[in-house]
């Protein structure tokens, strides 16, 4: 009977656990320098707070390519010729060591910053690192999904599993002792759907899943995203476009400076000068960036699937096609324009129906409640000043993780992933 | 323990000064940061598209042929340019490429010294004169950069610029095979520079160059070393109007500067 009392403790841990708060980072010993949310998701962290990490020449990476070409009603069109095959790049360690796997976010493909970043972290610490591209990527969606239309959590993750029992099949030899996995922004929210899949497939039997500041409800996230396009900068009239205004601010902040210095301090010192940035504008700038990606989702699918909303249908779209055309007609399309036009009539029409809040409920965090709810494997970290959340997103997350979710005051959407407390407390999450 | 009740009031004041300019913060924590925002009423909300269609604004006659080229130029890098790279990467110390780096920067002064004078940009042109110097001689033959470590840094300018400098319009864009985006006259420009390097042969290198081709090859590799750039980085379908619209403005900012 010796056993016992370890096991009422064990018991009486788990109980307690279920109840046990979100581990709220404390705003006046967390350190973090930027508390506006919109420079912070610009700018991210300050060199010198960043952790140190492995250069490129310590690191031993090579891209590689599947060749996956799912089945589809059409051919893929010459103009995507180039992302025909799906890249993702592998950084291996010289002995056995874990593997973790990062999906990056939205619009992001496997070589974007955040990723590169995340890679840099692990690697450093002993894992091999495989980065792959987001379902929402342009390349992704000519190389590896089946319907070219993100969006639909489930289907995404579906893709990404296959890319990932892919990748496993192609590195055969590599000596992997366990797999994690990590995603960023909606990344994370992909990362819980495949954790989710990989229960019943069981090919990787994932080990820790870390989700870094995912959308909660993606339909809140996307309208908040596109909105932030709309703010009101004053001082844009005639020809002075947005874009023209601030790169007259940065053209005067560099003149007072007497030369010019793009290093990754540049938006930091900048808001530290007379020229800076006001909340709106920087709104407007990382709005930008989305509707951007958003422009690309938009084409992309459409061109893929002939829908004929942006490219007529029977358009021939060669090498050499001037695309202004559809650009200009993809711009005009936000991310609530995608999903009306194309997502949502797509899911109808496979699904019999349904209205928008049941795809609504398919597709965020709350479709995996009892799932993320139960599986003590998977824990979250958030930033209270997100720009992607809407409210009562924290308290859902609270609700369904518990003690696993880390809350941090500051650090807007993901630009406090390259703080020092940060990316400790991922080593750590991944390590314990 | 008699401190404590002193820390919690600091902090209770620090922590109230600190949030003076944030937003009061929901039950669960979230600081709902949309709302400190101004929007704009419904008829004015269409600022990211006119400033983007803007991007599109730039003449490009030739898109055919440039967009083949730039499909071109995609597949050399990946194909030939990128694999010499790695090979040469490889098989090089480092500090034997930043002699490399340095040698074939050091004979680009050349052109740059004459453009800065063409400009009459005299302060640029002494301090351009100047780094020659310094580099071809305590640098030995511009294997070394002293001259940077001594509050001189490299200043570029090419024909290309001293003509938009003095007026002359950018022409149609051009896509050059290897070479990449250009338009009309920076393509001239970057002819000229070529052919005045070649006249005045500093350190015979022009000369040493036509006897010997893999001269030209390691300046070659070493270029394409030394631009970070990569063909489908901007991971986007519209990569080549991408790419147009920021050389295009990126040139303007230098020539205006």
């Amino acid at each position: 009977m010796p056993r016992l009392p370890s096991i009422a403790v064990l018991l009486g841990g788990l109980l307690l656990c279920s109840r046990l708060p979100a581990a709220d980072i404390d705003p006046a010993s967390y350190g973090f320098p930027l508390h506006n949310p919109f420079e912070a998701t610009i700018a991210t962290t300050p060199p010198e707070l960043r952790p140190d990490l492995p250069p490129d020449s310590e690191i031993d990476q090579r891209d590689y390519s599947l060749s996956l070409h799912p089945a589809r009603p059409f051919a893929l069109p010459d103009s995507l010729r180039q992302v025909r095959d799906l890249r993702y790049r592998l950084a291996r360690q010289a002995h056995a060591a874990p593997l973790i796997f990062i999906i990056s976010g939205t619009g992001a493909h496997y070589a974007s910053s955040h990723t590169e970043y995340l890679k840099r972290l692990f690697y450093g610490a002993g894992f091999h690192v495989v980065q792959l591209s987001s379902p929402t990527s342009y390349d992704f969606m000519a190389a590896a999904s089946r319907t070219a239309t993100p969006g639909l959590s489930r289907e995404d993750a579906d893709d990404l599993y296959r890319v990932m029992e892919a990748v496993q099949a192609q590195q055969a030899d590599l000596p992997v002792t366990a797999y994690h996995l990590i995603g960023y922004s909606l990344g994370a929210l992909h990362a819980a759907f495949v954790s989710q899949l990989d229960e019943t497939r069981r090919r990787f039997a994932f080990k820790r899943v870390l989700l870094l500041n995912p959308p909660v409800n993606p339909y809140d996230s996307i309208r908040n995203l596109d909105r932030l396009v709309q703010t009101d900068v004053p001082g844009i009239t005639g020809n002075l476009t947005f874009y023209e205004l601030i790169l007259g601010k940065l053209t005067r902040y560099f003149q007072q400076r007497g030369h010019i210095d793009l290093n990754e301090a540049l938006l930091y010192d900048l808001q530290q000068s007379k020229e800076r940035l006001t909340d709106e504008e920087m709104a407007m700038l990382i709005g930008s960036v989305f509707r951007f990606a958003a422009a690309d989702i938009a084409y992309t699918s459409d061109l893929i699937n002939r829908r004929g909303l942006i490219t007529p249908p029977d358009y021939p779209v060669e090498e050499d096609t001037p695309l202004a055309p559809f650009f200009i007609r993809a711009l005009q399309c936000n991310f609530g324009c995608y999903l009306n036009e194309q997502l949502i009539p797509q899911w109808r029409r496979r699904h019999n129906g349904g209205s928008l809040s049941q795809l609504v409920g398919q597709i965020g965090l709350q479709a995996l409640r009892e799932y993320l709810a139960g599986s003590r494997k998977i824990a979250a970290m958030h930033n209270a000043d997100d720009l992607i959340l809407g409210p009562g997103d924290l308290a859902f997350l609270r609700r369904t993780l518990g003690e696993r979710l880390t809350l941090y005051p500051f650090g807007g959407h993901c630009g406090n992933l390259n703080y020092r407390v940060n990316s400790q407390a991922m080593l750590e999450f991944f390590r314990g | 323990m008699v401190e404590r009740p002193w820390l919690l009031v600091a902090a209770l004041l620090l922590g109230s000064l600190a949030q003076a300019a944030e937003p009061a913060a929901d039950a669960d924590g979230f600081k709902r940061p949309l709302e400190r925002l101004q929007f704009n009423s419904g008829h004015e909300q269409h600022e990211f598209e006119r400033a983007s269609l803007a991007i599109l604004d730039v003449r490009d006659p030739w898109e055919r042929w440039n967009r083949r080229v730039y499909h071109f130029n995609y597949r050399l890098d990946e194909w030939v340019l990128l694999p010499a790279v790695r090979g040469y990467r490889a098989v090089t110390p480092g500090v034997v490429r930043s002699g490399v780096r340095n040698f074939f920067a050091n004979l680009a002064e050349i052109p740059g010294l004459l453009n800065s004078l063409l400009q009459l940009r005299g302060r640029r042109a002494l301090d351009t004169g100047a780094r020659l110097l310094l580099n071809t001689t305590l640098g030995v033959a511009g294997l070394w950069d002293p001259a940077s470590r001594m509050g001189l840094p490299r200043q570029g300018e090419d024909f290309g610029q001293t003509l938009g400098v003095y007026g002359v319009p950018a022409g149609p864009y051009l896509m050059l095979p290897v070479l990449g985006p250009s338009n009309l006259r920076d393509a001239v420009g970057q002819l000229t520079d070529f052919l005045a390097a070649n006249r005045i042969d500093y350190l015979n290198v022009a000369t040493a160059s036509d006897a010997h081709p893999e001269i030209s090859a390691l300046k070659a590799v070493d270029k394409r070393d030394s631009i970070p750039f990569r063909y489908g980085q901007l991971n986007s379908p519209f990569e080549y109007n991408k790419i147009r619209y920021v050389y295009t403005r990126a040139r303007q900012l230098q020539i205006e500067e």
